[in-house]
Protein backbone atom coordinates (compact mmCIF):
# COMPACT_ATOMS: atom_id res chain seq x y z
CA UNK A 1 0.00 0.00 0.00
CA UNK A 2 1.44 3.41 -0.95
CA UNK A 3 0.95 6.78 1.39
CA UNK A 4 -1.31 8.35 -0.88
CA UNK A 5 -3.86 5.22 -1.13
CA UNK A 6 -3.59 4.62 3.46
CA UNK A 7 -4.01 8.61 3.03
CA UNK A 8 -7.32 8.12 0.88
CA UNK A 9 -8.51 5.22 3.28
CA UNK A 10 -7.73 6.95 6.35
CA UNK A 11 -9.63 9.93 5.09
CA UNK A 12 -12.88 7.95 4.15
CA UNK A 13 -12.98 6.33 7.99
CA UNK A 14 -15.55 7.52 10.38
CA UNK A 15 -13.38 9.38 12.57
CA UNK A 16 -11.21 11.51 9.41
CA UNK A 17 -15.14 12.05 8.21
CA UNK A 18 -16.14 13.40 11.72
CA UNK A 19 -13.55 15.81 12.39
CA UNK A 20 -14.09 17.10 8.80
CA UNK A 21 -17.43 17.58 8.83
CA UNK A 22 -17.14 19.57 12.50
CA UNK A 23 -15.30 22.79 12.17
CA UNK A 24 -14.09 23.55 15.11
CA UNK A 25 -12.13 20.22 15.72
CA UNK A 26 -9.33 21.04 13.89
CA UNK A 27 -8.62 24.99 14.83
CA UNK A 28 -9.36 23.56 18.68
CA UNK A 29 -6.74 20.83 18.26
CA UNK A 30 -4.09 22.81 17.03
CA UNK A 31 -4.33 25.26 19.95
CA UNK A 32 -3.64 22.90 22.32
CA UNK A 33 -1.01 21.34 20.18
CA UNK A 34 0.59 25.03 20.79
CA UNK A 35 -0.28 25.88 24.06
CA UNK A 36 2.00 22.77 24.33
CA UNK A 37 4.54 23.34 22.87
CA UNK A 38 4.96 26.34 24.68
CA UNK A 39 5.54 24.94 27.81
CA UNK A 40 7.87 22.03 26.18
CA UNK A 41 9.75 24.78 24.14
CA UNK A 42 10.37 27.16 27.26
CA UNK A 43 10.92 23.96 29.48
CA UNK A 44 13.99 23.08 26.95
CA UNK A 45 15.16 26.91 26.43
CA UNK A 46 15.40 27.27 29.96
CA UNK A 47 17.79 24.45 30.24
CA UNK A 48 19.92 25.46 27.17
CA UNK A 49 20.48 28.45 28.69
CA UNK A 50 21.55 27.35 32.16
CA UNK A 51 23.78 25.51 30.55
CA UNK A 52 26.00 28.66 29.08
CA UNK A 53 24.77 30.22 32.70
CA UNK A 54 22.10 32.33 31.62
CA UNK A 55 18.27 32.63 32.76
CA UNK A 56 17.63 30.46 36.57
CA UNK A 57 21.57 31.15 37.35
CA UNK A 58 20.07 30.68 40.88
CA UNK A 59 20.05 26.93 41.06
CA UNK A 60 22.79 24.51 39.68
CA UNK A 61 22.59 22.99 36.31
CA UNK A 62 21.33 19.76 37.82
CA UNK A 63 18.59 21.72 39.72
CA UNK A 64 17.25 23.12 36.48
CA UNK A 65 17.41 19.80 34.36
CA UNK A 66 16.08 17.43 36.95
CA UNK A 67 12.88 19.97 36.88
CA UNK A 68 12.50 21.34 33.34
CA UNK A 69 13.66 17.88 30.96
CA UNK A 70 10.84 16.29 32.85
CA UNK A 71 8.03 18.49 31.92
CA UNK A 72 9.42 18.10 28.18
CA UNK A 73 8.34 14.59 28.52
CA UNK A 74 4.96 15.46 30.26
CA UNK A 75 4.48 17.52 26.91
CA UNK A 76 5.40 14.88 24.40
CA UNK A 77 1.99 12.48 24.89
CA UNK A 78 -0.18 15.12 24.81
CA UNK A 79 1.66 16.45 21.23
CA UNK A 80 1.21 13.16 19.87
CA UNK A 81 -2.34 12.25 20.41
CA UNK A 82 -3.22 15.56 19.18
CA UNK A 83 -0.78 15.51 16.56
CA UNK A 84 -2.05 12.24 15.39
CA UNK A 85 -6.07 13.51 15.43
CA UNK A 86 -4.87 16.41 13.12
CA UNK A 87 -2.83 13.53 11.25
CA UNK A 88 -6.53 11.60 11.02
CA UNK A 89 -8.40 14.68 9.67
CA UNK A 90 -6.20 15.23 6.94
CA UNK A 91 -4.22 12.46 5.92
CA UNK A 92 -3.42 13.62 2.13
CA UNK A 93 -1.99 17.03 4.17
CA UNK A 94 -0.03 15.75 6.38
CA UNK A 95 1.49 11.95 5.17
CA UNK A 96 2.69 12.70 2.21
CA UNK A 97 4.13 16.42 3.55
CA UNK A 98 7.96 16.39 3.36
CA UNK A 99 7.90 19.22 6.17
CA UNK A 100 6.20 16.67 7.91
CA UNK A 101 9.16 14.08 7.79
CA UNK A 102 11.68 16.45 8.72
CA UNK A 103 9.60 17.54 11.55
CA UNK A 104 9.60 14.03 12.90
CA UNK A 105 13.57 13.26 12.18
CA UNK A 106 14.49 16.13 13.73
CA UNK A 107 11.88 14.76 16.85
CA UNK A 108 13.48 11.85 17.02
CA UNK A 109 17.12 13.35 17.03
CA UNK A 110 15.99 15.98 19.90
CA UNK A 111 15.18 13.57 21.98
CA UNK A 112 18.38 12.25 22.32
CA UNK A 113 19.98 15.41 22.22
CA UNK A 114 18.03 15.98 25.70
CA UNK A 115 18.51 13.30 27.08
CA UNK A 116 22.08 13.49 26.66
CA UNK A 117 21.74 17.33 27.98
CA UNK A 118 19.87 15.88 30.72
CA UNK A 119 22.58 13.51 31.84
CA UNK A 120 25.32 16.05 31.53
CA UNK A 121 23.51 18.22 33.45
CA UNK A 122 23.42 15.82 36.03
CA UNK A 123 27.09 14.79 35.56
CA UNK A 124 28.43 18.56 37.20
CA UNK A 125 31.17 18.07 34.33
CA UNK A 126 32.56 21.59 33.53
CA UNK A 127 30.90 23.04 29.88
CA UNK A 128 33.04 22.25 27.20
CA UNK A 129 32.63 22.43 23.28
CA UNK A 130 30.09 19.11 23.07
CA UNK A 131 27.61 20.46 25.47
CA UNK A 132 27.82 23.83 24.88
CA UNK A 133 27.14 22.97 20.85
CA UNK A 134 24.28 20.20 21.63
CA UNK A 135 22.74 22.80 24.11
CA UNK A 136 22.67 25.26 20.67
CA UNK A 137 21.58 22.45 18.42
CA UNK A 138 18.72 21.81 20.54
CA UNK A 139 17.35 24.88 20.30
CA UNK A 140 17.78 24.82 16.56
CA UNK A 141 16.34 21.61 16.38
CA UNK A 142 12.92 22.69 18.40
CA UNK A 143 12.54 25.39 15.88
CA UNK A 144 13.12 23.16 13.22
CA UNK A 145 10.14 21.60 14.29
CA UNK A 146 7.98 24.31 14.96
CA UNK A 147 9.11 26.13 11.97
CA UNK A 148 8.44 22.37 9.63
CA UNK A 149 5.16 22.22 11.45
CA UNK A 150 3.60 25.49 10.73
CA UNK A 151 5.36 24.93 6.83
CA UNK A 152 3.03 21.77 6.54
CA UNK A 153 0.20 24.18 5.36
CA UNK A 154 2.50 25.74 2.54
CA UNK A 155 4.36 23.08 1.10
CA UNK A 156 2.72 20.39 -1.30
CA UNK A 157 1.99 16.86 -0.66
CA UNK A 158 4.00 14.97 -3.29
CA UNK B 1 -10.59 55.53 8.98
CA UNK B 2 -8.87 52.32 9.86
CA UNK B 3 -9.84 50.85 6.96
CA UNK B 4 -7.94 53.50 4.64
CA UNK B 5 -5.20 52.88 7.42
CA UNK B 6 -5.56 49.27 6.65
CA UNK B 7 -4.93 49.86 3.10
CA UNK B 8 -2.07 52.43 3.15
CA UNK B 9 -0.61 50.01 5.70
CA UNK B 10 -0.85 46.86 3.01
CA UNK B 11 0.59 48.98 0.20
CA UNK B 12 3.84 49.43 1.81
CA UNK B 13 6.85 47.61 0.13
CA UNK B 14 7.41 45.88 2.96
CA UNK B 15 4.08 44.74 3.34
CA UNK B 16 3.94 43.80 -0.41
CA UNK B 17 7.41 41.84 0.13
CA UNK B 18 6.15 39.75 3.52
CA UNK B 19 2.71 39.17 1.27
CA UNK B 20 4.41 38.09 -1.59
CA UNK B 21 7.29 36.42 -0.54
CA UNK B 22 7.83 35.38 2.69
CA UNK B 23 4.39 34.95 4.66
CA UNK B 24 5.12 31.28 5.77
CA UNK B 25 8.66 32.02 7.38
CA UNK B 26 7.07 34.88 9.29
CA UNK B 27 4.52 32.86 10.64
CA UNK B 28 6.56 30.03 11.70
CA UNK B 29 8.99 32.87 13.37
CA UNK B 30 5.44 34.00 15.03
CA UNK B 31 4.49 30.63 16.09
CA UNK B 32 8.19 30.23 17.32
CA UNK B 33 8.86 33.40 19.45
CA UNK B 34 5.15 33.12 20.67
CA UNK B 35 5.17 29.71 21.93
CA UNK B 36 8.88 30.47 23.60
CA UNK B 37 7.25 33.77 25.19
CA UNK B 38 4.28 32.11 26.06
CA UNK B 39 5.80 29.03 28.26
CA UNK B 40 8.20 31.44 29.89
CA UNK B 41 5.18 33.65 31.02
CA UNK B 42 3.21 30.41 32.36
CA UNK B 43 6.16 29.47 34.70
CA UNK B 44 6.03 32.99 36.23
CA UNK B 45 2.07 32.86 36.21
CA UNK B 46 2.01 29.79 37.60
CA UNK B 47 4.53 30.43 40.70
CA UNK B 48 2.09 33.35 41.44
CA UNK B 49 -0.99 31.06 41.33
CA UNK B 50 1.00 28.44 43.51
CA UNK B 51 1.90 25.85 41.47
CA UNK B 52 5.73 25.48 40.85
CA UNK B 53 9.02 26.84 41.42
CA UNK B 54 7.44 27.61 45.31
CA UNK B 55 11.26 27.16 46.22
CA UNK B 56 12.21 30.07 44.62
CA UNK B 57 11.23 33.66 45.95
CA UNK B 58 8.99 35.35 43.35
CA UNK B 59 11.16 37.90 42.37
CA UNK B 60 14.10 35.62 42.41
CA UNK B 61 12.09 33.68 39.09
CA UNK B 62 11.04 36.91 37.91
CA UNK B 63 14.35 38.61 38.12
CA UNK B 64 15.90 35.74 35.85
CA UNK B 65 12.84 34.50 33.29
CA UNK B 66 11.63 37.75 32.50
CA UNK B 67 13.88 39.68 30.43
CA UNK B 68 14.05 36.15 28.00
CA UNK B 69 10.53 36.61 28.56
CA UNK B 70 10.14 40.16 26.71
CA UNK B 71 12.89 39.22 24.49
CA UNK B 72 10.48 36.80 22.41
CA UNK B 73 7.79 38.83 23.16
CA UNK B 74 9.26 41.56 21.44
CA UNK B 75 9.79 38.94 18.76
CA UNK B 76 6.61 37.85 18.28
CA UNK B 77 5.49 41.16 18.35
CA UNK B 78 7.89 42.41 15.67
CA UNK B 79 6.53 39.59 13.56
CA UNK B 80 3.21 39.42 14.35
CA UNK B 81 3.25 43.26 12.84
CA UNK B 82 4.58 42.15 9.85
CA UNK B 83 2.25 39.00 9.34
CA UNK B 84 -1.05 41.94 9.77
CA UNK B 85 1.00 44.64 7.49
CA UNK B 86 0.56 41.38 4.66
CA UNK B 87 -2.77 41.41 5.34
CA UNK B 88 -3.86 44.10 6.94
CA UNK B 89 -7.59 45.08 5.20
CA UNK B 90 -8.51 41.53 5.78
CA UNK B 91 -7.51 41.18 9.35
CA UNK B 92 -9.35 44.46 10.65
CA UNK B 93 -12.47 42.68 9.62
CA UNK B 94 -11.25 39.75 10.97
CA UNK B 95 -13.57 38.93 14.46
CA UNK B 96 -10.78 36.20 15.60
CA UNK B 97 -8.17 39.02 14.93
CA UNK B 98 -10.31 41.87 16.65
CA UNK B 99 -11.08 39.83 20.21
CA UNK B 100 -6.97 38.90 20.40
CA UNK B 101 -6.45 42.27 19.91
CA UNK B 102 -9.01 43.49 22.51
CA UNK B 103 -7.44 40.74 24.78
CA UNK B 104 -3.80 41.83 24.39
CA UNK B 105 -5.07 45.17 25.29
CA UNK B 106 -6.90 43.88 28.88
CA UNK B 107 -3.42 41.32 29.03
CA UNK B 108 -1.26 44.44 29.18
CA UNK B 109 -3.58 46.09 31.65
CA UNK B 110 -3.47 43.66 33.64
CA UNK B 111 0.19 43.45 33.50
CA UNK B 112 0.59 46.82 34.18
CA UNK B 113 -1.65 47.34 37.72
CA UNK B 114 0.68 43.63 38.62
CA UNK B 115 3.47 46.38 37.93
CA UNK B 116 2.54 49.52 39.67
CA UNK B 117 0.37 48.40 41.86
CA UNK B 118 0.31 44.76 43.01
CA UNK B 119 4.02 44.49 43.08
CA UNK B 120 4.37 47.21 45.63
CA UNK B 121 3.62 45.07 47.99
CA UNK B 122 5.75 42.14 46.92
CA UNK B 123 7.77 41.27 50.52
CA UNK B 124 4.69 40.16 51.85
CA UNK B 125 4.05 37.10 49.46
CA UNK B 126 7.67 36.98 47.69
CA UNK B 127 8.76 33.60 49.57
CA UNK B 128 5.24 31.93 49.59
CA UNK B 129 2.80 31.33 47.24
CA UNK B 130 0.80 34.48 46.42
CA UNK B 131 -2.83 35.58 47.56
CA UNK B 132 -5.34 38.14 46.93
CA UNK B 133 -4.62 40.58 44.07
CA UNK B 134 -1.15 39.09 43.09
CA UNK B 135 -2.87 35.45 43.09
CA UNK B 136 -5.47 37.27 40.41
CA UNK B 137 -3.27 38.90 38.48
CA UNK B 138 -1.45 35.41 37.08
CA UNK B 139 -4.85 33.54 37.32
CA UNK B 140 -6.13 36.47 34.88
CA UNK B 141 -2.76 36.12 33.01
CA UNK B 142 -3.13 32.96 32.40
CA UNK B 143 -6.90 32.47 31.07
CA UNK B 144 -6.25 35.95 29.17
CA UNK B 145 -3.16 34.49 26.95
CA UNK B 146 -5.01 30.78 26.63
CA UNK B 147 -7.66 33.10 24.88
CA UNK B 148 -5.39 34.97 22.72
CA UNK B 149 -3.84 31.57 21.25
CA UNK B 150 -7.27 30.13 20.60
CA UNK B 151 -8.51 33.79 19.35
CA UNK B 152 -5.01 33.83 17.38
CA UNK B 153 -5.17 29.83 15.82
CA UNK B 154 -8.86 30.85 15.12
CA UNK B 155 -7.80 33.97 12.73
CA UNK B 156 -6.86 31.89 9.90
CA UNK B 157 -10.28 29.55 9.38
CA UNK B 158 -13.11 32.04 9.04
Amino acid sequence: MTIATFSEWLSNTAPSQFIQVTNWIIPAVQTVHILCIALLLSAAVVVDLRIFGAGLRSETLAQVADRFVPKIWACLPVLLVTGLILIIAEPGRTLGNPAFYLKMISLVVVIGVTQWLHNYARSARALSVVPALLAIVSVLLWATIIVSGRLIAYIESI
Amino acid sequence: MIHSFAEWLQSLPLAVLVSESWFPQVESAHVFALTLFLGLLITVDLRLVGWGSQHMRFTQLSDQLLPWTWLAFGCAAVTGGLLFMANATTYVDNVPFQAKMALLVLAGLNMGFFQFVTFRGVAAWDDRPATGAARWAGITSLVLWTAIVTFGRWIGFV
